[in-house]
């Protein structure tokens, strides 16, 4: 059966390590990494692990080619454009603005819209903030592909899970099985900074607002704010001052968007509009704000306190189009 | 100088060999890199020595790397009651802190303050062979050096040596005739006037917050504090900045010292935001 193949149930799992198989004689088929045995509950899949020891160009060990790390999801193919693009004046590192909190209300997460690639906006509106179940969000940073591809296999075996065990990984678990899904790969050009923002409900020891931030590198932190990309030092400061865990709904979402405002008002890197996320016990909801600048003399912005804050006001002189979409439960559980 | 050749006036070096009819002898009479006052353009490098290609040799993927980092935070905006400027205190060797409050705001006279950001050799000695030459100035034409002469200065002294391995991230910040005057230095000889400039490895952050709530119609109190703020913030994030914040203010009749706050005290007070 079909179902029983995807499930793993009765199959006869050769390794019974943590360690991969790989070249060998899998081939094409997918190699199952398992813990302790075939029945384990972390069977996961990795991709083109058979690649990973194979010369001559090893997967994901070659030099990155001109157009870098850390770029749009596609090279564009404009005409008259070759593989040999211009080399990147300096290194590239996460060109983007994502932040993510928790507080009393859920978790927020904010990212901008803009993917770059060798020093052109290749995307002025993509999504940086992927929907992983109805409680989960994450946040991308790094390569989008990478990000984008990993984020769809870390739902899938979230989903096998749920359906092998009856339960939904928390928000700690799927960043542990997404950490180790990675770690393969550490050492080649694979890049992937990604904060997980979810609530957790069943386990009453352990249930409300949860963050976490993994790394490609390995890397795998809990904390309640955090902050990835090109533009993050300038939004730390920002969330630094003013993030409490007692804000308001409200509150929480103008400190998000102006700190994601500040970043690309100096980052070059960082841009174009704001995705904003509140994950709460409910599910998530979305909203996209435009920001467009009215006016660049900031002699004439008007400003709001935030209440309780102290030293730091918000500019609201920008013309800022809120539109909230309920899209709320993503799958039903 | 214009001027030197106008009213005839010949160095003491010159007069010297004049009257004793022999050449200069000292290293202090030749023309060197101190007289910048001078026609002779000659910059003193040590004999055999090649500054570029040595670093070049440093940069290089493999093998020894120096980075030249500007570990540290300073700040420095414009607002309607003059210039706040604002710097940390931490000096660091690598991964050593080696003096705690060290003080990066060079006071040129009482109307001229330099921040130093970079190697710390070179801030201070550059800046105090600016603090030399303004006062020369004023010596020499019985009135004030504009910020914008002072920040030429220094940026030319930069671009003699440029490529040879100087790291510098100064501001020089005064009130002249012009008003509040404010300009960034680099040690490739950028020169930028501005409203506000932010220097060091911790500048995303003060430039995150200092953005954030400015105004220009502050009051002085209000600018102390987002000053105070900026830098606290980034020492809050940046491993190379920490110590005290050093706050002065540049007012028309000169500069004061508005506070030596510890970092830490600040964030205590703010700690009602923070983790």
């Amino acid at each position: 059966m079909a179902l029983q193949d995807v499930c793993g149930v009765g199959r006869d799992s050769s390794e019974g390590t943590l360690f991969l198989s790989r070249g060998g004689a899998a081939g094409a088929t997918p190699s199952y990494a398992g813990l302790g045995g075939g029945r384990n509950p972390l069977n996961f899949y990795v991709p083109a692990a058979g690649f990973l020891g194979r010369g001559p160009v090893r997967f994901g060990q070659i030099s990155p080619p001109p157009s870098g790390t850390g770029e749009a999801a596609f090279l564009p193919t404009a005409p008259g454009t070759t593989s040999d693009v211009a080399p990147l004046p300096f290194p590239l590192s996460h060109g983007t603005t994502t932040l993510g909190f928790r507080f009393q209300g859920g978790v927020i997460a904010a990212a901008d819209t803009r993917s770059s690639c060798s020093g052109q906006v290749a995307c002025p509106a993509s999504q940086k903030i992927l929907p992983i179940h109805s409680h989960l969000v994450g946040t991308t940073s790094g390569t989008s592909a990478d990000c984008a591809l990993w984020k769809r296999i870390l739902s899938r075996e979230l989903r096998l899970y749920q359906l092998r065990h009856g339960r939904m990984l928390s928000t700690g678990g799927a960043a542990k099985l997404l950490s180790h899904m990675l770690h393969p790969f550490k050492g080649t050009e694979l890049c992937v900074a990604a904060t997980l923002c979810g609530w957790d409900r069943g386990d009453p020891t352990a249930s409300g607002p949860r963050l976490v931030y993994v790394c490609s590198d390995g890397t795998r932190l809990s904390g309640k704010l955090f902050s990835v990309g090109s533009g993050s030092p300038y939004a730390y400061s920002v969330l630094d001052g003013d993030v409490r865990w007692d804000l308001t709904v409200d509150e929480a979402v103008a400190l998000a968007r102006e700190a994601v405002y500040r970043a690309t008002h100096r980052d070059a890197y960082s841009g174009n509009n704001v995705d904003l996320y509140h994950v709460t016990a409910q599910g998530w909801r979305a909203g996209r704000v435009v920001v467009t600048k009215q006016h660049i003399n900031h002699h004439d912005m008007e400003l709001w306190a935030l209440p309780g804050g102290s030293g730091v006001k918000f500019h609201s002189s920008e013309k800022i189009e809120l539109y909230w979409v309920e899209l709320g439960l993503f799958l039903s559980i | 100088m214009a001027l030197c050749d106008v009213s005839g006036f010949r160095c003491g070096s010159e007069l010297r060999g004049q009257l004793f009819g022999t050449g200069p002898s000292l290293l202090s009479d030749r023309a060197n890199h101190f007289t910048f006052g001078t026609k002779c353009q000659e910059f003193a490098v040590p004999a055999g020595v090649d500054p570029s290609a040595f670093l070049k040799s440093c940069n290089e993927d493999d093998g020894v790397s120096i980075e030249m980092n500007h570990g540290t935070t300073t700040l420095a905006f414009k607002f309607q009651h003059g210039v706040i400027v604002a710097v940390d205190s931490r000096a660091s060797a690598g991964n050593y802190i080696s003096t705690k409050e060290f003080n990066k705001v060079i006071e040129i006279n009482p109307y001229l303050l330099g921040t130093m950001s970079g190697s710390a050799a070179d801030c201070q000695y550059w800046e105090r062979l600016l603090a030399k030459e303004c006062r020369l100035y004023r010596l020499r034409n019985n009135q004030r050096i504009s910020v914008s002469a002072a920040s030429k200065l220094l940026s030319n002294m930069m671009l003699g040596y440029r490529g040879m391995g100087l790291s510098i991230g100064s501001m020089i910040c005064g009130w002249d005739k012009k008003g509040p005057g404010l300009y960034y230095v680099d040690e490739n000889g950028t020169r930028l006037s501005g409203r506000m400039f932010s220097t060091g490895s911790g500048n995303g952050y003060a430039y995150g917050v200092v953005d954030s709530g400015y105004r220009e119609d502050m009051t002085m109190e209000q600018a102390y504090e987002l000053g105070c703020r900026g830098i606290a913030h980034a020492t809050h994030r940046d491993s190379y900045s920490g110590g005290v914040v050093n706050l002065y203010h540049m007012r028309e009749d000169g500069w004061i010292k508005v506070c030596k706050e510890d970092v830490s005290e600040l964030l205590h007070r703010y700690k009602k935001g923070m983790f």
